[in-house]
């Protein structure tokens, strides 16, 4: 299986939006007195906030996702446009969110546990304010999300986002429940050869090179920033799994700390949801 | 007399950088090789506004003065979300130290931060003589002559190395946001000096990339080194171009001038621009929300 098609199990491209639809929903995104709520796991860097459009309570500030008949929220009534698109659409929406991600913000290196759930559902993306330093890799390959389509996401790989530079971006996030609307929409998932873009593989010698980086970081005191850089590696090399976990540990290993490199086998082991 | 409550009202009207310069002196301060943090300029005096740069001294222990700016680069982009590598700031005056500058993005907005890193050993004497708000004091370990004799060294050696296409497109990129913020305040005169700066990186950027063994000072015999290939010409009338266009620039003159560049390194050296696409492209929105 080539690189594109494996990513295109995992990412595609469906329906597009009209354009200019688009652009009153993004100056709706950007202007709307939105209740953004911060999300901090530890999957993630900080800067990744989120504010719901359809939810099981109404109330914008919900932002705890689950099932349920999803209703409009009052930030939803502020934003005629995208009211206008989900209706559209017609799904059998399960939650609507607005998520902003930051500048230097990060969800880290992880895989997501939907694949254990019974009910079929499934995550879209509509991206309404993006920037070409905004991405998601998984399988070693990078995809910039572009505005002007519908996204499906269904990661099974191990997988991260980033907004390396900004500025912020914004997408419209619905999971839905599988129905013949949503059939309708999924009818031609594609992903252009474009969209797609492998990293580059990463040698020893630049492995090397980045760990001492690294080490020479938590020598000066900087050691969640050495933490932080070896992380970052993952958005710009095609890595083996969980690679970048290793490499903390080992960094703390080279620095004599045992609890740290522990600390950090057992995220791996958490983050990818590995089972050994 | 009645007691005012003023609190609230001091808050609203603090300086909107205050948030940043708070996260960055933490950022900072997390090293104990940091032995002072102080702030110059506007926000020290209390005369900033909104485009004001933040503007730090750095006092590193002088043994470790070496390592931290070898770090500094990657501490700033992983822990700031600086957009480019530092320039090497050739304005700043000589403190015994080394002075970068970091375009950081916050709140939507892209800010300028100063960072002028300065022996420890160097701060008395500079405490002396440079008006800051001291942030961090930090009882630095003896110094012992070998060490300062590092730092020294150290500093002479950093501003003595050549500067690269990628620092030098870098530098124009820098002076662009400086010149636009002297336009958005009507500092002429402040544009004019950093305007014909920014000439002088081009010209220098025009002779790292093609004459790099340049034996001629300064804009001395341009057209004899450069103007011999069709590509020497074109950047030679790239130059043309910038120093014919008015003395104090207006906002699209700048804009031109950022333009101009990237196309000369796209043709001369386009390996300068290799890692920092994405850079430019930020660079270029958020310029248009300066």
């Amino acid at each position: 299986m080539d690189t594109l098609t494996a990513v295109a199990g995992q990412i595609a491209q469906l329906d597009a939006v009209d354009s200019a639809q688009l652009e009153r929903m993004r100056h709706e995104a950007l202007t709307a007195r939105a209740p953004w709520k911060a999300e901090y796991g530890a999957y993630q860097s900080g800067g990744w906030w989120t504010t719901s459009l359809m939810n099981a309570s109404g109330d914008a500030s919900d932002v705890t996702i689950g099932d349920c008949a999803a209703r409009p929220t009052d930030l939803l009534s502020q934003m005629p446009a995208t009211a206008a698109l989900l209706a559209e659409l017609g799904l059998n929406y399960m939650w609507v969110r607005l998520a902003r991600l930051e500048a230097n913000a990060f969800l880290w290196e992880h895989r997501d546990y939907d694949e254990l759930d019974q009910v079929e559902r499934h995550r879209l993306h509509v991206p309404l304010h993006t920037n070409t330093s905004a991405f998601l890799v998984t399988g070693g390959t990078k995809v910039h999300m572009t505005g002007g389509r519908i996204w499906r996401l269904t990661p099974t790989y191990a997988h991260g986002v980033c907004n390396l530079l900004g500025p912020d971006r914004i997408h419209l996030i619905a999971d839905v429940y599988a129905d013949d609307a949503y059939r309708r929409l999924a009818r031609r998932p594609t992903l252009h050869p474009g969209s797609a873009e492998p990293l580059p593989s990463a040698d020893q010698a630049m492995l090397a090179e980045r760990l001492q980086a690294a080490r020479g970081m938590a020598g000066l005191g900087y050691t969640a920033a050495a933490e932080r850089m070896l992380l970052r590696l993952f958005y710009a090399y095609a890595l083996p799994e969980g690679a970048v976990y290793d490499l903390i540990a080992e960094l703390h290993t080279s620095l004599g700390d045992e609890e740290a490199a522990a600390r950090w086998a057992s995220a791996k082991r958490r983050l990818l949801a590995l089972t050994a | 007399m009645p007691t005012l409550q003023l609190a609230a009202l001091t808050f609203a009207n603090r300086p909107s950088q205050l948030p940043l310069l708070s996260r960055l002196a933490d950022i900072l301060a997390a090293s104990p090789a940091v032995t002072h943090l102080m702030v110059r300029g506007s926000l020290a005096h209390g005369t900033a506004d909104r485009l004001s740069d933040v503007d730090f001294v750095v006092g590193v222990q002088d043994a470790e003065l070496p390592a931290f700016v070898e770090a500094l680069d990657d501490l700033m982009s992983i822990e700031a979300g600086a957009l480019l590598p530092g320039w090497r700031d050739t304005i700043v005056a000589d403190l015994g130290g080394v002075g970068m500058v970091f375009l950081v993005p916050d709140d939507g907005h892209l800010h300028q931060i100063d960072l002028y890193l300065a022996p420890a050993a160097r701060i008395p004497r500079l405490r002396a003589t440079v008006a800051t708000a001291l942030l961090l004091d930090r009882e630095p370990a003896p110094t012992t002559t070998e060490e300062a004799a590092v730092a020294e060294r150290f500093a002479a050696e950093f501003f003595a190395q050549p500067r690269t296409c990628a620092e030098l497109l870098i530098e124009h990129l820098v002076l662009a946001v400086l010149l636009h913020k002297r336009i958005k305040r009507g500092q002429r005169f402040i544009a004019y000096s950093e305007w014909h700066r920014l000439h002088t990186a081009t010209k220098d950027l025009i002779k790292t990339a093609l004459a790099p063994t340049s034996r001629f000072w300064g804009w001395y015999q341009l057209r004899e080194e450069i103007a011999i290939t069709p590509i020497g010409r074109t950047c030679l009338g790239d130059l043309e171009t910038a120093i014919s266009g008015p003395a104090v620039p207006l906002a699209a003159d700048v804009d031109a001038a950022v333009e101009r560049t990237l196309a000369l390194v796209e043709r001369a050296c386009p390996e300068a621009l290799s890692g920092l696409e994405n850079a430019i492209a930020a660079y270029r929105a958020y310029l248009e929300l300066m």
